[in-house]
């Protein structure tokens, strides 16, 4: 029975992917994987393997895996990466979802970096960076760097009381501060990517 | 194949970053391609004052660390075409890189510009170990103060240990009419306690302030006695002979109005 579960397979539409369990050790594992793929070669014939996870293996230990997969019982490994790392998906949380809150200002030399929209109660001052998966909203000014949609969301935004950046990122789009420095908004801004390019426009479109 | 050169102080404020920014501006100026390295991390300055803050993606760190190819870490001045700034990072410090990797930062930086300038951070720790790693030459920076003085004479001479030899000696911020009444420490005291060659006087000059906070380095205004101060430096590390600036222009009415009109010698 722990032979049973010690390893797995699972298919994919990229292939097999082989999981080990992660309490078990190594030569064990290659002993029980050789066993059961001798129980059935002509099913592993010429399978393909998209992947091994599970367990974290030495370099060592990877390519004898990969020479037995590949030499030894013909099949097929698929691409280079052994050990198949969760893809982090893009947040999508920008209208409702995780967010942390600095209370304070942000100084140079600080990085401030959270996996969901970010809200600074204070300025965030030259030489200080806020990167955020989803929006930034700087209630204070932003005279440092800004990343919104930092893993890839670029419908994220940026805003500030004040928005006068030294350099802002939104996804994988850069833009930064003119170079002549008459740059003194007098109403909150908020920046946004438009038809391919970071655009800054007050929010607040009516005057009272 | 270039050369690598630091400007180093161990006293702070004395205007290493001043002095890096317009060397290399005033090299470029000589059609020489230069790129200029800021060693400081955590306390990055060098990019403010060329004012290239803004254009700051990559930093030496990602460049040692492989985050990044060196290429994408150097930045392109805005103003002269053979000049590079390669950037610190602001939010590391100075562990975040070693001896080692700056020697092979240099080398490699050797291979494609005809100079390398290191603006040290102040200090005789790990930073100043780090920007002298891969020198082949020095510039030691002082002002005229015991206390500048002091610690350029003990800069030389743990230059001397890491075997960088004969460093260069610039003096900044002199105010002749200071030294003229005895106020203020004179060139030769200078000279005769640290004993090493003379590269520049650099004159006290209001326009460097200004210039600072601008983002644009002296050496582009004529009219700056520090800037012509600064041209002539570059002029001598390049080999050619250039005398010592007549730093009196300033006094009396001649000197006024001379530099009015934008005359300087």
């Amino acid at each position: 029975m722990a032979l049973k579960n010690n390893i797995e397979f699972k298919g994919t539409k990229d292939g097999l992917i082989i999981h080990f369990n992660e309490a078990c050790e190594y030569e064990k594992l290659k002993e029980q994987l050789i066993e059961k793929i001798e129980n059935a070669r002509s099913f592993f014939k010429g399978a393909r393997i998209a992947g091994i996870e599970g367990k974290s293996l030495s370099s060592n230990e990877e390519s004898e895996i990969i020479d037995l997969i590949n030499n030894r019982y013909g099949m097929i490994m698929v691409e280079k990466p052994i050990t198949l790392s969760k893809k982090e998906e893009v947040f999508m949380g920008l209208d409702e979802g995780i967010t942390r809150f600095i209370k304070s200002t942000v100084r140079s030399g600080i990085k401030i970096e959270f996996k969901g929209n970010l809200v600074i109660m204070g300025d965030v001052n030259p030489g200080a960076e806020v990167v955020a998966y989803g929006n930034i909203v700087v209630m204070g000014t932003l005279r440092g760097t800004a990343h919104a949609g930092a893993n890839g969301n670029n419908k994220a935004f940026v805003s500030a009381i004040k928005l006068v950046p030294t350099q802002l990122r939104i996804g994988k789009f850069i833009a930064r501060a003119p170079d002549n420095g008459c740059n003194d908004p007098k109403y909150p801004e908020k920046a946004f990517i438009k038809d391919d390019m970071i655009q800054i426009e007050p929010y607040i479109t009516k005057s009272r | 194949m270039g050369e690598v050169i630091v400007v180093t102080s161990g006293k702070g404020g004395v205007g290493k970053t001043t002095t890096t920014a317009n060397i290399g501006a005033a090299l470029a100026m000589q059609n020489k391609s230069v790129v200029v390295i800021d060693a400081d991390i955590g306390l990055r300055n060098l990019d403010v004052v060329l004012g290239l803050e803004n254009r700051i993606v990559y930093d030496l760190v990602d460049v040692v660390e492989g985050v990044c190819r060196l290429k994408q870490g150097l930045i392109r001045d805005k103003r002269f075409d053979g000049l590079h700034l390669l950037p610190a990072a602001q939010t590391k410090d100075k562990t975040a890189v070693s001896p080692k990797q700056m020697i092979n930062l240099c080398k490699e930086l050797k291979e494609m510009y005809d100079y390398v300038l290191v603006d040290c951070p102040a200090g005789i720790e790990q930073g100043f170990k780090n920007a002298i790693a891969g020198a082949d030459r020095a510039i030691v920076v002082t002002t005229p103060e015991i206390s500048a003085v002091r610690d350029a004479d003990r800069i030389i001479g743990l230059l001397e240990a890491a075997e960088i030899n004969n460093p260069m000696l610039i003096i900044n911020r002199i105010r002749i009419e200071m030294v003229k009444k005895g106020d203020m420490m004179n060139i030769e005291d200078m000279t005769d306690i640290l004993a090493i060659d003379l590269l520049g006087i650099v004159p006290d000059d209001e326009y460097i302030v200004i210039s600072t906070n601008k983002g644009e380095p002296a050496v582009r205004d004529e009219k700056s006695m520090a800037g012509q101060a600064f041209r002539n430096i570059a002029k001598r590390l390049i080999g050619e002979e250039v005398p010592f600036m007549d730093l009196e222009i300033q006094e009396g009415f001649i000197g006024r109005l001379a530099k009015l009109f934008g005359i300087s010698k």
